[in-house]
């Protein structure tokens, strides 16, 4: 083996390390969380190296079995997917960090955590190489299962209830997916990305048509686009909040980049009418889940419905993409990692408040900014981003998308971006304020490791950072298939009806 | 269709249709107009998908002959079980990573309540004794021939699952020495092997991951599918007795 690793080796290493880890975890459970932290360093490491691969060298294929399409499954590692793996990797080192902290005196929890959260990190990483239409559903299974079980962790009768409805969705999602690739399959005879999407344009209308209304509407119900966000709330709300944390951060990411993936690299841009309908969706997703946020009494809630509306940004930009204008992709990107990164400091936080008091009423936070003021500079950071304002990831993200539709004459959208973000300033004043006032009751107080705190400190920090990187995360986005095909999905417009 | 303890007479007129809804809702009830636009749905989503699969070309376009060109390379001569643990063999890998999954899941949940509880009755007593060992031979046969004949790791793991259940309800649990790490390691031998052998020979000269030289393709194939046997054997016994030991 040489000395340096090759790109192969990296990608196997983002996929089968975790997978080690986990095995190892589960079978000496009581190392399970040094082994976990060991191994989570590591696959962040490995995560680097496939991405600085990528910088230096662009797209990465991996023919695994050496077959090759169609007969076999490739790894295709461009920009697009090793920025969501390192965003990943982001997540995970600080959500392991915590997590060691927060499950140190829970025995059962701590040793059951461990392989799931690395399994979750297999699916996802593995997820986000695959090329190949089949694959992906096997991953997308396995990621349903592992999110699944870990929200169920908590134990508690809202946990196993929630945890139950986000099971069935999860699983309704993926078969509604799988038909439309046996669907694909039946009409292009291959299930890779690349040979599909090339067949697609010959391939009998009424069946491709049906392949994508029931992959989009799976993988919608999966992403928890209004209105199909009903799950989203009780299960990330009832989750423990390291759990939250990635659910929120990287789970529905996971959906969502596949839906991309389907639109830019299958369809080639898509067409007029799906389109405007998910805008349109993702513009009531901004509203209702804004409104309803503002209105919860519970922080983990609060947080919940919040993402219900983050996620209706990303949505906002297909339409805004027809046009050919690659911004609203680059921006909705943007936004999609913030949130990524934002989302998972505040459950974070929001786990740091609530061990601290016993509770997450936010009428009852009683000046948590005097005894845990890291925390509420971890939330207000996380909320800045969430807000979009400047110098955030989020204000970035925000503002190609505003600008995208303020250049195409979309004013209802870029309407609903503002006051999504009104709304969105509304809510996080609305904890922050709670938690500079004296609450009328004393509470009981636990001490909160510092591991704790600093982890959803450093998260959120690198969410405002995210503002400042744009220069060297852009032209990362258009390495590989993204770059010829963000610019020219809305060239191809109208391909597929 | 009246449910039973459906209030029709209710008194207050003014709120009576929201208050059976309601009242409906809450006994887990799903009115009438629902269940007509439920039904009306999904004969649109019926009446959409065959017209989609109406529109597909037969014979469909496939990879059988692409499967059947390559086969003398991939060590088996049964076309599924090339495609299964050789061309398509990362697949196959985290399927049994996803039964690992349920398998965890279900552990964390809560603790196995044991399978017959009552103490079982002669037949029970007394069947697992004629039919163990002959499902155990069964499930050998079904792996061995699974290399040219339908059969393999899945078919063969199920039945020893069935072995599994069969003693666990007979009142023959596993000795109390291999509720720990043995079961944990049995039951996740299957991916360890898998994912060993996957990695490993992706080290070799112009090697590939999970990329089988063909020469040593048969044996490799054949010592994935005996230790995928047992985990899914294990495994599909461990979820019926529904949680950790």
């Amino acid at each position: 083996m040489a000395l340096a690793p090759s790109s192969i080796e990296w990608a196997l290493a983002v996929v089968f390390l975790p997978l080690a880890g986990a095995l190892l975890c589960f079978l000496a459970p009581r190392r399970a969380a040094a082994l976990g932290l060991t191994i989570a360093a590591l696959t962040a490491a490995s995560t680097l190296g496939l991405t600085l691969e990528v910088v230096v060298a662009g797209t990465q294929r991996t023919v695994l079995g050496g077959w090759g399409a169609p007969l076999g499954i490739v790894w295709l590692a461009d920009g697009l997917s090793v920025t969501l793996m390192a965003m990943t990797a982001a997540v995970g080192v600080a959500v392991s960090v915590y997590a060691a902290a927060y499950f140190r005196d829970e025995h059962t929890e701590r040793a059951f955590f461990w392989p799931l959260w690395l399994l979750l990190w297999t699916a996802l990483n593995a997820l986000f190489l695959s090329a190949d239409l089949f694959n992906l559903y096997v991953t997308l299974e396995l990621m349903g299962f592992a999110a699944a079980s870990l929200t169920a962790l908590g134990g508690s009768a809202a946990a196993v209830s929630g945890a139950i409805r986000y099971l069935l969705v999860s699983v309704l999602g993926s078969l509604f997916y799988l038909l439309g690739v046996a669907l694909i399959y039946h009409a292009c005879g291959t299930v890779d990305i690349a040979l599909v999407a090339a067949c697609i344009g010959d391939a009998p209308r009424p069946a491709v048509q049906a392949a994508v209304g029931v992959m989009f509407a799976g993988l919608m119900l999966k992403t928890a686009l209004f209105p199909f966000h009903f799950w989203l709330p009780p299960a990330h709300g009832s989750a423990p909040a390291p759990v939250s944390a990635v659910l929120s951060a990287l789970v529905v990411k996971a959906s969502f980049y596949l839906l991309l993936r389907l639109w830019i690299d299958v369809l080639g841009g898509g067409g007029r009418w799906l389109a405007e309908l998910l805008g349109l969706l993702g513009a009531a997703a901004v509203i209702w889940g804004s409104v309803l946020a503002l209105r919860q009494e519970r922080l983990k809630l609060l947080i919940a419905y919040s993402t219900v509306a983050q996620i209706g940004y990303f949505f906002m930009a297909f339409p805004l993409a027809l046009a050919g204008d690659s911004a609203a992709w680059t921006g909705a990107l943007y936004l999609a990692l913030a949130h990524g990164l934002a989302k998972a400091a505040m459950f974070l936080t929001a786990g740091n408040l609530m061990r601290f008091g016993g509770h997450d009423r936010i009428a009852e936070l009683d000046r948590a900014v005097h005894r845990l003021p890291l925390t509420l500079t971890a939330f207000t950071l996380a909320g800045v981003s969430i807000m979009g304002l400047p110098p955030s990831g989020g204000f970035i993200g925000k503002w190609l998308m505003l600008e995208a539709a303020f250049r195409q004459e979309r004013f209802g959208l870029a309407v609903v971006m503002l006051l999504g973000g009104a709304l969105a300033a509304a809510y996080v004043f609305k904890v922050v304020g709670h938690a500079f006032t004296p609450a009328v009751r004393s509470r009981r107080e636990r001490k909160i490791p510092a591991a704790m705190e600093w982890s959803a400190l450093l998260l959120a920090v690198v969410a405002i950072l995210l503002g400042l990187t744009l220069p060297m995360i852009w032209p990362l986005l258009q390495i590989g298939g993204p770059a010829a095909a963000l610019s020219a999905a809305g060239a191809a417009t109208g391909a597929v009806a | 269709m009246t449910p039973p303890g459906y209030r029709q007479g209710d008194g207050r007129n003014a709120g009576g249709q929201a208050e059976t809804a309601a009242g409906a809702r809450a006994r887990g009830q799903i009115p009438s107009w629902a269940r007509a636009s439920i039904a009306l749905l999904l004969l649109a989503l019926f009446g959409g998908l065959a017209l989609a699969v109406l529109s597909l070309s037969s014979p469909a376009p496939g990879l059988s002959e692409a499967v059947a060109a390559r086969i003398g390379e991939s060590g088996v001569s049964h076309p599924v079980t090339a495609v299964l643990l050789n061309f398509r063999a990362y697949d196959t890998l985290l399927e049994l990573v996803v039964l690992v999954v349920a398998m965890i899941g279900a552990w964390s949940v809560g603790t196995a309540r044991g399978c017959g509880g009552d103490t079982p009755g002669p037949l029970l007593r007394h069947l697992p004794r004629l039919l163990a060992p002959l499902m155990v031979l069964a499930a050998g046969y079904l792996l061995w021939a699974g290399a040219h004949s339908p059969g393999g790791a899945f078919q063969a793991g199920s039945l020893l699952g069935g072995v599994g259940i069969l003693l666990c309800l007979s009142g023959r649990p596993l000795p109390d020495g291999l509720l720990g790490w043995p079961l944990r390691l049995a039951a996740m031998l299957g991916v360890i092997v898998f994912a060993a052998l996957g990695a490993g020979v992706a080290a070799l000269p112009g090697g590939s991951p999970l990329g089988w030289p063909p020469d040593a393709a048969k044996a490799l194939i054949l010592s994935i599918e005996l230790a995928a046997m047992l985990s899914i054997g294990f495994i599909l016994a461990a979820l019926f007795a529904g949680g950790r030991p």
